[in-house]
């Protein structure tokens, strides 16, 4: 598949959002337009990033998701995603290993508040 | 083992742990890496916050190279376990004041923002890909279903690629002496400066040995 970087006419030619032309990614739909400009306005770009930046990051990010879900179906159980593959293949980034930590040990704590919180509604 | 960071604050018990720790060194061999790992830890803290959180962790320390320095001499089973366990709850209390530390750091930081400082932080906080279409996304490439921890520690770890991402492009953009709306040119450059470094997953080109 080739990737966007390489393809030279990909962000000259594109006056539009890149929503009807065939942009480099074949005909799929944005899935991550809104959400992603927030997040780049969050992380320090202008308050409205480019469109075309934002199909770039887009673009991006699902290449990275794709790639982690196959290195993560290729170890371990195989054919199966689990949290300790993901855990595994991120040990050597320091901080999104920290993120996910964090992500997880928060998830369990709501998780415990919540059902404590239930059990006393239960019970009174 | 001689911290001069920790003998500052306690006068008086500061020739007690110079010595029970080397003693203490002495007697452990397994738990002796955690043991050290601890070290830097409790400098840390102690060099934070001045004699207040100090005490604890001292008579804790002490009651445990005492307690080392009894059992030892009489069985051996006990202690390693009992070192275990309180070493545990040291570095669980060091921890907890580190956090509270930053929590209280934080909120001093976030309490002198201006407004287009805290819309920006409130985007950075809230801004999150959907869990839905992350979950579609996965199952699509598996064909199985997955849990929903996997679903929630990969779109954490995107969010953080992507932030990798753009604050890469804000340095080639700054460096290029170009203003912020980040342009595609600044994206790709980021990119390639991140995969030198291996930052960005790539298995599509196979490496030759010795092309």
């Amino acid at each position: 598949m080739a990737e966007e970087e390489d393809d030279p006419g990909f962000d000259e030619d594109l006056d539009d959002g890149g929503n009807g032309v065939d942009s480099g990614q074949g005909k799929r739909k944005r899935l991550f337009s809104k959400e992603l400009r927030c997040m780049m306005y969050g992380f320090g770009d202008d308050q409205n990033p480019y469109t075309e930046s934002v199909d770039i990051l887009e673009d991006l990010v699902i290449e990275f998701i794709t790639e982690m879900t196959h290195r993560a179906m290729s170890i371990g159980r195989q054919g199966r995603v689990q949290v300790e593959d993901i855990v595994f293949l991120i040990r050597k980034d320091p901080r999104k290993f920290a993120r996910v930590k964090d992500l997880l040990t928060m998830n369990e704590e709501l998780k415990k508040a919540r059902k404590a919180f239930d059990e006393a509604n239960y019970g009174s | 083992m001689a911290d001069p960071a920790r003998v500052k604050p306690v006068v008086g018990v500061s020739e007690a742990p110079a010595e029970r720790p080397t003693q203490s060194e002495g007697s452990r061999d397994a738990p002796g890496s955690s043991g050290k790992v601890s070290e830097p830890a409790a400098v840390q803290s102690t060099t934070r916050e001045q004699g207040k959180a100090v005490s604890p962790s001292r008579s804790a320390e002490e009651a445990a190279a005492a307690g080392e320095e009894e059992d030892g001499s009489s069985s051996l089973h006990p202690p390693p376990a009992k070192k275990l366990k309180v070493e545990h709850d040291k570095k669980k209390e060091k921890r907890h004041k580190v956090d509270e530390d930053e929590i209280q750091k934080m909120q001093v930081l976030v309490s002198s923002f201006s407004e287009e400082q805290l819309n920006r932080y409130e985007m950075y906080r809230r801004a999150a890909f959907p869990k839905a279409a992350i979950k579609r996304l996965i199952q699509s490439i598996t064909g199985s279903s997955v849990s929903q921890n996997v679903v929630i520690a990969m779109s954490g770890i995107a969010k953080v690629f992507a932030g990798e991402i753009v604050e890469e492009a804000l340095d080639v953009c700054e460096k290029w002496g170009d203003t912020p709306p980040l342009q595609p040119k600044h994206m790709r450059e980021a990119v390639r400066r991140l995969k030198s470094r291996e930052q960005v997953p790539n298995t599509k080109h196979k490496k030759i040995l010795f092309h």
